[in-house]
């Protein structure tokens, strides 16, 4: 439990940690080997400890099915668990000090809000390397990338989240009809994440209807410290929302449709 | 046994040292050995050394060469290495038929069973994938551009191979992974389809290898890592089907005697159409033959050849279809001369 007293990080009023405490620079090379245990499978991660409450039927039939890529100070997350409280959802944050805060910020969120938030949690890792040691084939509905850092420099622009190659491994772990949100108040950013999923046979993307019809879509500018920041400000975001589809060809000029393999 | 150990020079420790290659021609016409920047072919057949010919304009290897090959049933064998050159020769004349210029060292090529395309990976992790459509061994393709046809982010990849059915390209790095992916009838478009991932190394992966037989044709991969195992795997779901943790078994010493607990797995060999793999690993003075029931998805029993002379470690090893010998060799390079 929370020794408000002794720790000043925490809030006396509200309990929940403050964030002068966990500042940290908005950016991180991801390319730099950090010290942070890696799971070799993931069979071998442990979700009954990110999950207490859950534990009996995590890794048997619940598994995670959302993910926060570079959750930041976890206000998607916070949103997304109340808006989906069966979910199982996970925030991967590279940037020890923010991950520490998201840590804080869930467990205290948990003690003043009984039965609640006990569907999220926060994981330490190089998302860019790492997720197919997290998630098996198929296992999310969706994933998020909000606001990524944008990487100006060209010779910087294979350090990007949302790059050709690595789309491939996002396509790996999203089911067939999951989907992928991206939004960035950079536009050459944006342009290029949404070059990056047109070009891309597994990505496909959503209509308007769709977008419509899906409420998460809202969450993306208003539900995070950064996207509410770009709002105070006044600017203009730009999001790429698009589903995961079976690999298709274009064949002889006929679409064809090609059932992936399991 | 045969062994063959060219004149292997003192390694200077300051010097990045390329360990020597070898590689035996499916059907043991003739054998390819690399040392540095050197490459050299004895045709077996003729009992004789071969005269390679590049006409590309950049003739021959200026750097350490680290990867070597026959492909496509040994119609083709490619070279490639720290001077960011992948060669592609015709067996029949030996000439340099194709020669590619690849951004960053390479660190791994593949030839498809088919013959039609090259891949190699470069220190970045990126796979390049070269067309050779067309090529009929008399003219010289320059100026070859490869396609990016899949990537490891960030992370140097150590070993590329294609099933026995030419169905997956399975890529293995340095971060403990393989990643097994479909290699499309496009693959100019890129390999975007990935299989699975075969993930149970606890260090980074050395080598891969195929373990296939007339029961089995599909196979089962091989591979060996820098954690002193060698695991079996499936690679359709990436199903780790058993491991081979050699290093008390092998009771491996170093140069002064002293039991090494932990060894790098420097190269793996199947002897094709049996059930045994030949391991070579780093401080061995000798081989270790793994033995593997392909029934119950096991290995079995490791022996270990050590009477192979004095301070024979070997740093590569290859082996023929018709698994009568498998060949050995050690030496590493000096500078540009060994």
């Amino acid at each position: 439990m929370l020794e408000n007293e002794a720790n000043p990080t925490i809030s006396k009023s509200t309990g929940l940690p403050r964030k002068r405490f966990y500042r940290a620079r908005a950016h991180s090379n991801p390319l730099s080997d950090s010290h942070f245990p890696v799971p070799i499978s993931p069979s071998h991660v442990d979700f009954s400890l990110h999950y207490p409450q859950f534990s009996s039927e995590v890794s048997c039939i619940k598994k995670v099915q959302f993910a926060d890529i570079g959750c930041g100070f976890g206000g998607l997350l916070i949103s997304l668990s109340t808006f989906s409280p069966e979910t199982l959802m996970i925030g991967m944050e590279l940037r020890d000090k923010v991950a520490e805060y998201v840590k804080e910020r869930i467990l205290a969120l948990r003690a003043t809000n009984p039965g609640q938030y006990q569907n999220v949690s926060v994981v330490r890792t190089n998302s860019m390397k790492y997720i197919p040691n997290y998630f098996e084939k198929g296992q999310l509905t969706k994933m998020f990338f909000l606001f990524p850092d944008p990487h100006f420099k060209e010779k910087n622009h294979r350090r990007r989240v949302i790059s050709p190659h690595l789309l491939d491994e996002y396509a790996h772990v999203l089911e067939v009809g999951g989907i992928i949100y991206t939004i960035t108040d950079v536009e050459e950013l944006g342009e290029w994440m949404k070059t990056c999923l047109d070009n891309h046979p597994m990505f496909e993307a959503l209509t308007e209807q769709e977008l419509q019809a899906d409420p998460a879509v809202k969450l993306l500018s208003t539900a995070t410290e950064e996207g509410q920041k770009v709002a105070r400000n006044g600017g203009q975001t730009f999001q790429a929302v698009y589903k995961r589809i079976a690999l298709s060809l274009i064949h002889n000029g006929t679409l064809r449709l090609l059932k992936p393999d399991h | 046994m045969e062994n063959t150990q060219p004149e292997g020079g003192e390694n200077n420790r300051d010097l990045e040292v390329a360990p020597a290659l070898i590689s035996v021609h499916p059907t043991q016409d003739s054998v390819a050995v690399a040392v540095g920047s050197d490459l050299r072919v004895f045709d077996l057949r003729g009992n004789c050394a071969v005269t390679l010919v590049d006409e590309t304009g950049e003739a021959f290897h200026k750097d350490s060469i680290r990867a070597i090959r026959y492909g496509a049933n040994g119609k083709l064998f490619v070279s490639s290495g720290d001077d960011k050159l992948v060669k592609v020769w015709s067996t029949d004349s030996w000439r340099c038929i194709a020669s590619v210029c690849s951004e960053k060292r390479v660190s791994a090529v593949a030839v498809s069973n088919d013959g039609l395309y090259v891949c190699y990976a470069d220190k970045f992790g990126v796979v390049w994938v070269v067309d050779l459509h067309g090529l009929d061994g008399n003219e010289t393709l320059v100026n070859k551009k490869a396609s990016p046809l899949l990537a490891h982010y960030c992370s140097i990849i150590t070993s590329l191979e294609f099933s026995p059915d030419g169905r997956f390209i399975v890529t293995a790095d340095r971060d403990f992974k393989i990643r097994v992916t479909v290699f499309p009838k496009k693959p100019l478009d890129g390999a975007h389809e990935i299989q699975s991932f075969c993930l149970g190394h606890t260090e980074f992966v050395s080598c891969l290898a195929f373990l296939f037989t007339v029961d089995y044709p599909q196979g089962f991969l091989v591979s060996g890592g820098g954690d002193s195992t060698v695991r079996l795997w499936d690679i359709n779901p990436g199903t780790l089907l058993d491991t081979c943790e050699f290093g008390s078994k092998a009771g491996i010493v170093d140069y002064k005697g002293n039991e090494v607990s932990c060894s790098t797995v420097t190269d793996l060999c199947t002897i094709p159409g049996s059930n045994v793999v030949a391991v070579a690993v780093q401080s061995l003075q000798g081989i270790l033959l793994v033995s593997c029931d392909l029934s119950s998805q096991t290995f079995g029993a490791v022996k270990v050849i050590s009477n192979m002379g004095d301070s024979f470690i070997p740093t590569s090893l290859g082996c023929s279809s018709s698994a009568e010998l498998l060949w050995t060799i050690t030496g590493v390079s000096k500078t540009s001369r060994f």
